[in-house]
């Protein structure tokens, strides 16, 4: 074990990989020599080859495109989206070649899509989304969003490991901000398996991503008896743990730092309406960023992005109700 | 971020909800139904009920934000201005009483354990019986038989047996359908009926040339349509008919009692059809507007009427009225005098018609757009001479453009 | 621009090799452009019949091009072929009932009735389907080329389009992508005079083969409907991307002789264009050559046309006799549970005949007594 951030725990995990398996190489902008926009891929050209760690001209499609390419050919490529917001770009290729192949005809598409998440940082539109929503309304695709190191190796590992098209979700906020105790080696989480990561009997929030830390913070410091369940995987979501955790606590809250409108948490919610009503000791609500692009200054990000204080009035309300 | 909004405790008041004075001469109002239940949340001005008037019907908006804690006037009562309608729980604090209202985990506990919930208190907001509440009722309880029902069920009594009273066989009308009149539909049929009981009604009718009028329409609808004004026949026949009662104030008048009220000025009633209706909604001094502002003013009381957005003061204090079926392309007709006026005008229809026209001493057959202005009169007011005179003149300014 | 300006322009049809086709690969050739001509046929006649589900497409008068660049593809090349391409499908392998079968969305159609007509490609002949964004597969080739370079393999992807797609944002990207990376790819690009019914005038201001050069990749232009001169041209493509020489555009002059789709009664093309083409009918055209310059007799000419016209007839009962699919098939196979490489295609061309390479299968049309049949040096 050694303590890494979030950030650390991503580049160590891609280096695990690339190293077990020399089909693994990576691609994207600014990511060999420069090392990556965040330096996720700081040190790679020298020790695996500008070939593995592949500058790419600035064009997303011509990124995930020949990343489909690839893995039909048994490659393991790893694509890096500067910033999540650009996968529009290289929409096209994502959602209609490389999740459709296997429902087609059958042909595995073993690639993944790196896309650095949310805002809180004044990045204002275009390099603050959280873009998840997407992709789950492309059958195909996995979907994953790590809350602690350790899991962003785990999953990391795991998402290059599996033999479809994985988005990534690593989020800005924790690279630098989130430490914890990651395996050293070869390490990999499986992919749909939530994590509880508090136990608590009154209320349940279930959260992914950067909402997960606030999850944690709001219950310590309202020290009550709240369940935290981290969902680590999107897609394929792990339906048992959120009803078993529903029909523990009869109360939830949903969390997450995209917007509101048919993001996870109105599925989430209609899982548990839909599988765990009789069971429902209140409404189940949702802390969401507005339906409103990331605006830039600070006071406004703020108003649009949960934060603490509106994580511990929800968790207040729902535990009151 | 945005999640629920948060209850703020504070201390609940009741406010009431009262009929309005609507208009001058509204003195009383029925309700017809209540939009918000005991228990609903409204906001500020959101129409709680709807209440018909001797006038108009009218929404009754709800002073101040709260929740609609008693509905004291039901539907079909009739009160008087001022009277309560309902009662309103205002101030954040009041939270709905929901010691009796239960989540399904609470209802399925409790069935599942034989537990009376009204023996549970409730520490949710408003008193809501929680989970934790009834896991401490049933913590407290452990030891104590808790169920207290009797498992006896009797059978259940048959259901009466519907009896139709009615006198009439419906057999030999084959199916029907009843349905109460509307209250809308109940003051027409009394106000109607005593109008033919009590005015001496006589139509006379003229033919009209609209050429003209159709020329100057085709010549001043673009501009007036860019100003968002629809300039129709109706308002060519209403400027006519405030130019021409100038000189005929007898038909610009009502009748109250045994007297004869002159108007100075021409409030010009225009029916408007509504869907489950007709209402006549009024232009006050109709005398000083102009061919477009007479188009305007039409075009916004035909659009409030037909979405029920007239106030009583609108349809009040008409002086003469003119009713136009011909849109529907009806072309003769013989109103019923909209009473205590002495006349109401109906436009019919404007039809092409073979006419035969005089031209430098000759005879000739020519196709014009013709119509019959048809108008119900008073002869208790005045008389035959009086209408075709006034309808002549009408005409004149029609055909020849004295006004506009 | 017509097809003498451009080659005014470009000139540079590569010249054929004569030793590199035998009499029997001339045979497979016109055998093969005639399965695509029957088999569409018949596909039109069961969509007019009502057995073919949703809309019809066909590649009437392109079938030199598919045919003639599959051809000179080696059984460990891949390809991604587009929808006016039937016969590359045929060359690799794919028999003309399972054709029939994905087209009237049978479960014994490639596809198993999960997607129609042509948007197909046999994973145990190494092709992948394309999508209906164009020119999409064209970047797929291009990861495709990616993976035999990084490892060091002497592979070629080869991948069509329309000269539509050279309008769109991704054709630039393919483009640009693989002219930095000099990537083993063969992009074959069919100008059949419209996209849809836009003709080329409307599409671009400047030929695509004429772009290529700014790409840092070669053009070169020849007449799409002469198969040899098609086969001639990829045949040179894939030699330089095999030996690690970088992507070339080949763009294949010719003309969709059908409507876009059966839908489209092609009012905007000029019926003399139509009659100008049809005088050029690619199979026509080689029928005759065969006769006249390669000294088939006119029976085993008419031997071809009778037995493809028979296997694409028994071809189509099997297909007819292929049952729809179980509707709950449609909910399975969204997630792979692991990855398996394409197979290899077939690659009838007789300078694949080096052990190892050369499928199993016996040329279907026997050569005819007489000169020895030619083998390519390795």
């Amino acid at each position: 074990m050694a303590e890494l951030t979030y950030l650390e725990a991503i580049s160590d995990g891609l280096r695990t990989e690339m190293r077990r398996d020399e089909s693994v190489f990576c691609l994207g902008e600014d990511i060999g020599a420069f090392g990556g926009a965040f330096k996720v891929t700081a040190g790679f050209a020298e020790e695996f080859g500008p070939e593995r760690v592949l500058d790419t001209p600035l064009a997303e499609n011509a990124i995930v495109g020949a990343a489909t390419g690839a893995a039909i050919e048994g490659m393991r490529p790893v694509c890096e989206m500067q910033f999540a917001d650009f996968i529009a770009c290289g929409f096209d290729q994502l959602v209609n070649v490389a999740a459709k192949l296997h429902y087609r005809q059958g042909q595995s598409v073993p690639l993944v899509v790196r896309l650095p998440s949310g805002g809180g940082f004044s990045g204002g539109p275009f390099h603050s989304q959280n873009p998840e929503a997407w992709f789950l309304q492309a059958p195909g695709l996995k979907v994953v969003a790590p809350a602690t190191a350790a899991d962003a190796k785990g999953l990391l590992a795991s998402a290059i490991r599996d033999p479809n098209p994985v988005c990534f979700l690593e989020h800005k906020g924790l690279y630098r901000h989130v430490r914890d105790e990651v395996p050293e080696g070869e390490y990999t989480v499986p992919l749909g398996k939530a994590r509880v990561a508090r136990e608590g009997g009154e209320l349940t929030v279930i959260a992914y991503g950067s909402a997960v830390p606030l999850a944690l913070a709001a219950a310590e410091a309202l020290e009550e008896d709240i369940e935290v369940l981290d969902l680590r995987s999107l897609c394929p979501l792990d339906t048992e743990a959120i009803l078993a955790s529903a029909r523990k606590t009869g109360k939830v809250l949903i969390a997450h730092e995209a917007t509101r409108a048919c993001g996870v948490g109105a599925e989430v919610a209609a899982l548990i309406g839909a599988e765990a009503f009789e069971d429902l000791d209140g409404p189940i609500r949702r802390l969401t960023a507005a339906d409103v692009p990331i605006p830039f200054s600070p006071p406004l990000e703020q108003e649009v992005l949960p934060q603490l204080d509106d994580m511990k009035e929800a968790c207040r309300e729902l535990l009151a109700y | 971020m945005s999640s629920s909004p948060t209850d703020v405790t504070e201390v609940a008041r009741t406010m009431e909800i009262a009929m309005p004075q609507m208009g001058i001469s509204v003195a009383e109002g029925t309700i017809v139904e209540w939009r918000k239940q005991p228990g609903d949340h409204v906001e500020a001005d959101e129409p709680v009920c709807d209440v018909s008037t001797d006038k108009v019907d009218v929404e009754i908006p709800a002073p101040v934000a709260g929740r609609l804690a008693r509905i004291v006037a039901q539907p079909g009562e009739t009160v008087e201005v001022g009277a309560v309608l309902a009662e309103l729980e205002v101030g954040g604090g009041s939270e709905p009483d929901h010691s009796r209202v239960y989540s399904p985990i609470v209802r399925r506990m409790a069935a599942d354990n034989h537990i009376d919930l009204e023996q549970v208190e409730g520490h949710g907001v408003g008193g809501r019986v929680r989970k934790a509440d009834l896991v401490a009722f049933l913590e407290e309880h452990r030891e104590r038989p808790l169920h207290t029902e009797s498992p006896y069920k009797p059978e259940p009594e048959e259901p009466p047996t519907l009896v139709s009273h009615r006198e009439t066989s419906v057999d030999v009308l084959g199916p029907t359908r009843r349905e109460t009149m509307s209250p809308m539909r109940k003051q027409i049929a009394a106000h109607m009926v005593e109008s033919r009981h009590t005015a001496a009604h006589c139509t006379t009718v003229v033919e009209v040339d609209f050429g003209r009028i159709a020329a100057r329409r085709a010549e001043l609808r673009p501009r007036m349509a860019d100003r968002g004004v629809n300039l129709t026949y109706l308002a060519f026949v209403a400027r006519e008919v405030v130019a021409a009662l100038e000189g005929h104030p007898i038909l610009n008048a009502s009748i109250d009692g045994e007297e004869i009220v002159h108007h100075s000025d021409v409030n010009l009633g225009i029916a408007v059809a509504l869907e489950d209706g007709l209402i006549v909604p009024v232009i006050r001094q109709a005398q000083r507007l102009s061919l477009e502002g007479m188009a305007a003013a039409i075009g916004d009381l035909a659009a409030r009427a037909r979405e029920k957005r007239l106030q009583p003061d609108d349809v009040q204090g008409g002086t003469f009225t003119i009713t136009n079926p011909g849109q529907f392309g009806a072309v003769l007709a013989t109103p019923i005098i909209n009473s205590p006026q002495v006349a109401i005008l109906d436009l019919e229809a404007v039809v092409k018609r073979p006419v035969v026209i005089e031209s430098g001493g000759e005879d000739s057959i020519a196709i014009r757009p013709m119509s019959y202005l048809c108008m119900s009169w008073d002869h208790r007011a005045l008389d035959g001479a009086e209408a075709a005179r006034f309808l002549g003149e009408l005409r004149e300014g029609l055909e020849r453009g004295r006004t506009e | 621009m017509t097809l003498s300006d451009a080659s005014a322009v470009m000139g540079a049809a590569v010249p054929l090799d004569p030793a590199l086709l035998t009499r029997a690969d001339r045979a497979e050739l016109l055998r093969f452009m005639t399965m695509m001509r029957v088999a569409e046929e018949r596909a039109l006649s069961l969509y007019k019949q009502g057995k073919v589900p949703g809309s019809f497409y066909d590649g009437r008068g392109q079938e030199a091009i598919s045919v003639g660049a599959a051809f000179a593809l080696s059984p460990r090349d891949r390809l991604c072929i587009l929808h006016r391409d039937l016969g590359a499908h045929f060359v690799r392998g794919v028999t003309p009932d399972r054709y029939l079968a994905n087209y009237m969305g049978r479960a014994d159609g490639v596809t198993g009735g999960k997607d129609g007509n042509l948007h197909f490609g046999d994973r145990a002949r190494g092709c992948v389907g394309m999508v209906s964004m164009l020119p999409d597969m064209a970047l797929v080739a291009n990861g495709m080329a990616l993976a035999m370079k990084m490892r060091g393999e002497p592979r070629v992807a080869l991948t069509f389009f329309g000269e539509g797609s050279t309008a769109n944002g991704q054709w630039h990207e393919a483009m640009n992508f693989a002219g930095i990376q000099r990537l083993p790819v063969v992009f074959v690009l069919e100008n059949n005079r419209f996209a849809y019914s836009t003709p080329n005038e409307l599409e671009f201001a400047a030929d695509p083969v004429e772009r290529a050069e700014g790409y840092g990749l070669p053009g070169v232009e020849v007449d799409g409907n002469d198969v040899e001169a098609v086969f001639a041209a990829v045949h040179a493509a894939v030699e330089r991307a095999r030996a690690g020489g970088g992507p070339t555009l080949v763009e294949c002059q010719t003309m969709r002789m059908h409507g876009h789709g059966a839908h489209d009664d092609m009012g905007y093309v000029p019926p003399e264009l139509l009659a100008e083409w049809e005088a050029r009918d690619p199979i026509q055209s080689y029928a005759a050559r065969l006769l006249e310059e390669f000294g088939f007799a006119a029976e085993e000419v008419e031997r071809i046309d009778a037995e493809v016209r028979a296997y694409v007839g028994e071809c189509a009962e099997r297909a007819l006799a292929s049952p729809l699919p179980e509707p709950s098939a449609a909910l399975e196979g969204v997630f792979a549970d692991r990855w398996e490489p394409l197979g290899d295609g077939a690659a009838p061309w007789s300078g694949w005949a080096e052990p190892g390479d050369r499928p199993a299968a016996a040329p279907s049309v026997p050569p005819p007594p007489g000169p020895t049949i030619e083998r390519r040096a390795a």
